[in-house]
């Protein structure tokens, strides 16, 4: 017993290891999802306005705010300035970029579409 | 060797042994000579053995103990110094004497030798004798240049004296040897300085930079300095590097500004400092006060926000009640969660020029009869020699060497720069005479065109091997050059005048440089603070210069030209008869030309400017605007200019319209920890975000796909759908 072998060091011990919950990430799966974008889009449809002229600052605030609730709805654990870097990074993406070129053309006047096509 | 403690000691103990009982027989001072330091029998020897201890062991074998067992024994404090003290002046021709005092100086030299850190070629011995090494070496040049008996550095350039009074054609390798000797001696002195990591636990004044320049002056290196300089090329030619980099330490970092400013003006901007930043620590606690509880910190207010659907989130204390930007705010700050982030690369080493270096009142003035000194004698053969030696690529230049001489001259032409700005107002009291004005002629080997090529080589270079200090160097001196060339376009003379219009007509022609400007502020990522601001310098002024010059009216070419004209004809009174002389156009045809030549610039400026509106340099400087409670006046100007350029003379403010950037010019403003109201350039920034903002709302209604476009960086085609409703057209005839 002086080699310890009835103490069952010498047996090998199977270490398992649950793998480790994915991490949350900002990138354009989320943010093409229906409480992204679309969601921004249709919130500031309802809910953006503007007091204009001699209100630039509250104005400023005001948008603020509106993105930086939306994008704590949206991922919850970055503080705002972290997570809009991390937007920004997603919209290289071939398929943000896609998305994009169609939100702009959606508000294009009808006639330059037709001209496109 | 096992200590009494069970440590063992770092060093082999016959090595050890050897070399004190060498320092022990050098020779000592003792009560019987009243303290005097006495020579040992053998002491020549004995300098020359721990010469070979040097070389053979810690050389040869890329060791350090004997420089250890050197520091250990204190072999500069305590005999080094005392021989070359003991160096009377009047025994100058005594050959013992010299030759004893040369071998002090050979050891002196590879002892205070700087010490590199390559983590490729570093031994154990290293990591274990280099933090001791860096401590002895800031001992040795305390002792070095606070040495009461002596002028210790005045007696080490009497050692090279005989040599250098022969001719450059007479001297043979040992002298050339021992010139050079003396002046790396007087590099290490003024390149010792406490590394970033280690706290110097002596008395730092004694050390520093002021100290070392006060040395200098006290022990005559300064006149040496010109010496060689001036008379670089014709008694001197090697030499060079050397001499730059002594140049080099004495004046990395140094403020030229305050270098400049004469005694009473210096004492009241020091007051004037103190107020200023009085001021803006209570502007500080200010806006620190108007955030704070009003209550004590256990009063326990707890606020819901109410969001869509019912949901409600708990933000704690007081602030939230009253203000909710507040609220989300300290919602903000109360998240845990950091996105992994990159370092900023900088330099640290001894290399470092962005770190400030303040000087005493004493030392400014010193440095500053040098620097004109040098100005007035050495600037020209100094920096002419070492440019042509980069050209060809000589061997002793190394490596490090480009960058120091572009900061160089960059450092000595701003310096030119301030001292004409200060001479000024003496000017206005009489009227100037042509002969009186100082041409630019003292610091004209650095506006020539080799040294625009030089310049334009290193600067692609070290963009394409992005060694970013060394660029970063390159930019300030092209930066100090364009603010030269536009005061020479302002100077009285005709000459100056001339080679300055010269020299920016190349510029605004040239497409590879402009190429290149916008390249590198496009691309700035991570590489510290230093370069940044270098970066956004040069793009400022490269804009700002130019647009000048496109803006040149018809009446200035018209007298540009006529003076062109006059001139060739005094030549050809004068007997010069040269062949092509279509000069002889009417004064209408110049108006002619001049008016298309202007209006051919205006459009070439357009499409340059144009250059600069990429997302990419809009980010260099929304970085840069990111350190705002930090910048100077100047530097804060800096970017106000390039924003208020994007937005309101190149209309593409869209490119602004980024939700960060916004955030970013709301905080400056409105704050918490925004520019201070009192400031003098808080109105302009005010005007500015305030116009900004204002186009950001009014674009966001007319056009609500903005509303997505403002998480994103736009390219430039749909920024210009955004601005103005329509496809960017090919080619802009506008």
């Amino acid at each position: 017993n002086t080699n310890g072998a009835g103490l069952g060091i010498d047996e090998e011990v199977e270490v398992t290891r649950r793998p480790r919950a994915p991490r949350v990430k900002l990138d354009e799966n989320r943010l093409l999802s229906a409480a992204g974008i679309p969601k921004l889009r249709k919130k500031a449809k309802d809910h953006l306005k503007f007091k204009g002229k001699g209100h630039e600052y509250s104005d400023a605030a005001r948008l603020l705010a509106f993105y930086q609730l939306w994008l704590d709805d949206l991922f919850p654990k970055a503080r705002f300035l972290d997570a809009l870097a991390m937007v920004e990074k997603a919209g290289h993406k071939k398929r943000m970029q896609a998305m994009r070129m169609e939100w702009i053309n959606e508000g294009r006047p009808r006639s330059s579409v037709h001209e496109d096509s | 060797m096992e200590l009494g403690d069970g440590r063992r000691d770092v060093v082999d103990p016959q090595v050890r042994a050897y070399v004190s009982s060498l320092v022990t027989a050098l020779g000592g001072s003792g009560a019987d000579e009243d303290g005097r330091y006495v020579l040992g029998d053998d002491a020549l020897a004995c300098l020359r053995d721990l010469k070979k201890w040097l070389k053979l062991y810690d050389e040869k074998a890329n060791r350090l103990d004997v420089a250890r067992c050197l520091a250990e024994s204190n072999l500069v404090g305590g005999d080094l110094l005392q021989i070359l003290a003991a160096w009377p002046e009047n025994a100058t021709d005594d050959r013992l004497k010299s030759k004893i005092a040369l071998a002090c100086l050979e050891l002196l030299v590879p002892l205070t030798w700087p010490l590199e850190k390559n983590p490729n070629q570093m031994t154990v011995n290293h990591h274990r004798h280099i933090p001791f090494l860096e401590i002895a070496q800031l001992g040795y040049k305390c002792s070095i240049i606070n040495f009461d008996g002596a002028r210790i550095l005045h007696t080490a350039v009497r050692c090279a004296l005989p040599s250098m009074a022969q001719p450059l054609g007479d001297r043979s390798t040992r002298d050339e040897g021992i010139i050079k000797l003396v002046l790396y001696f007087l590099r290490n002195i003024a390149m010792i300085a406490p590394p970033s990591n280690v706290k110097y636990e002596g008395d730092e004044a004694e050390i520093s930079r002021s100290a070392t320049i006060d040395a200098f002056d006290y022990q005559d290196i300064f006149h040496l300095l010109l010496t060689v300089s001036s008379t670089m090329g014709e008694d001197f030619n090697t030499q060079d590097v050397v001499v730059m980099e002594v140049l080099f330490h004495l004046i990395k970092g140094v403020d030229i500004e305050k270098l400049f400013m004469d005694d009473e003006k210096a004492g009241n901007a020091k007051i004037d400092e103190l107020v200023k930043l009085r001021n803006k620590e209570a502007a500080m606690l200010r806006s620190y006060q108007s955030n704070a509880p009003t209550r004590h910190n256990r009063f326990g207010t707890m606020v819901w926000l109410q969001r869509e659907n019912a949901k409600m989130t708990t933000i704690s204390g007081q602030g939230a009640l009253t203000d909710s930007a507040r609220g989300l705010a300290k919602m903000d700050s109360t998240k845990k969660y950091k996105p992994p982030r990159r370092a900023l690369k900088g330099d640290n080493g001894p290399l470092d020029f962005d770190t400030p270096a303040p000087l005493t009142m004493q030392a400014n003035k010193h440095l500053r009869a040098f620097v004109e000194d040098f100005l007035d004698a050495g600037f020209n053969p100094l920096f002419n020699h070492i440019r042509k030696a980069i050209d060809r690529e000589a061997e002793r230049i190394l490596e490090y060497h480009p960058r120091q001489f572009f900061y160089l001259v960059a450092w000595f032409l701003e310096a030119e720069r301030m001292r004409r700005k200060s001479k000024k107002p003496q000017k206005g009291k009489k009227p100037a005479v042509p002969e009186d004005i100082d041409s630019f002629a003292l610091i004209a080997s650095v506006l020539n065109q080799e040294m625009f090529i030089t310049l334009n080589r290193a600067m692609n270079t070290s963009f394409e091997n992005k060694s970013w200090q060394d660029l970063s160097a390159a930019m300030k001196c092209f930066t100090q050059i364009l603010l030269t060339v536009q005061e020479m376009s302002e100077s009285p003379l005709e000459d100056d005048q001339d080679i300055a219009e010269n020299i920016l007509n190349r510029i605004f022609y040239e497409e590879e440089t402009h190429d290149r400007v916008a390249n590198i502020t496009r691309t700035y990522k991570d590489q510290g603070f230093g370069y940044l601001d270098s970066c956004t310098e040069l793009a400022h002024n490269y804009l700002r210069i130019l647009e000048q010059y496109s803006k040149q009216n018809v009446d200035l070419q018209v007298r540009s030209r006529r003076r062109v004209r006059r001139k060739k004809k005094a030549a050809k009174k004068a007997g010069e008869d040269d062949g092509n002389d279509d000069i002889d156009d009417s004064d209408g045809e110049d108006e002619a030309r001049a008016e298309k030549t202007t209006s051919e610039r205006k459009f070439d400026f357009k499409r340059f400017s144009a250059r600069f509106l990429s997302q990419g340099c809009i980010d260099t400087f929304v970085t840069f605007t990111g350190y705002y409670n930090d910048l100077k006046p100047s530097q804060l100007k800096r970017s106000h200019r390039f924003f208020y350029r994007v937005a309101f003379k190149q209309e593409m403010s869209v490119m602004l319209f980024r939700v960060d950037i916004i955030a970013l010019l709301y905080k400056m403003i409105k704050g918490p920890e925004g520019l201070d109201p009192s400031s003098s350039h808080f109105k302009e920034w005010d005007e500015l975000v305030r116009q900004l903002l204002k186009k950001c709302t009014r674009k966001m209604q007319e056009r609500p796909e903005l509303v997505v476009e403002m998480l994103f960086s736009k390219t430039n085609g749909t920024a210009h759908y955004l601005e103005y409703g329509y496809e960017k057209q090919t080619v802009t005839t506008k």
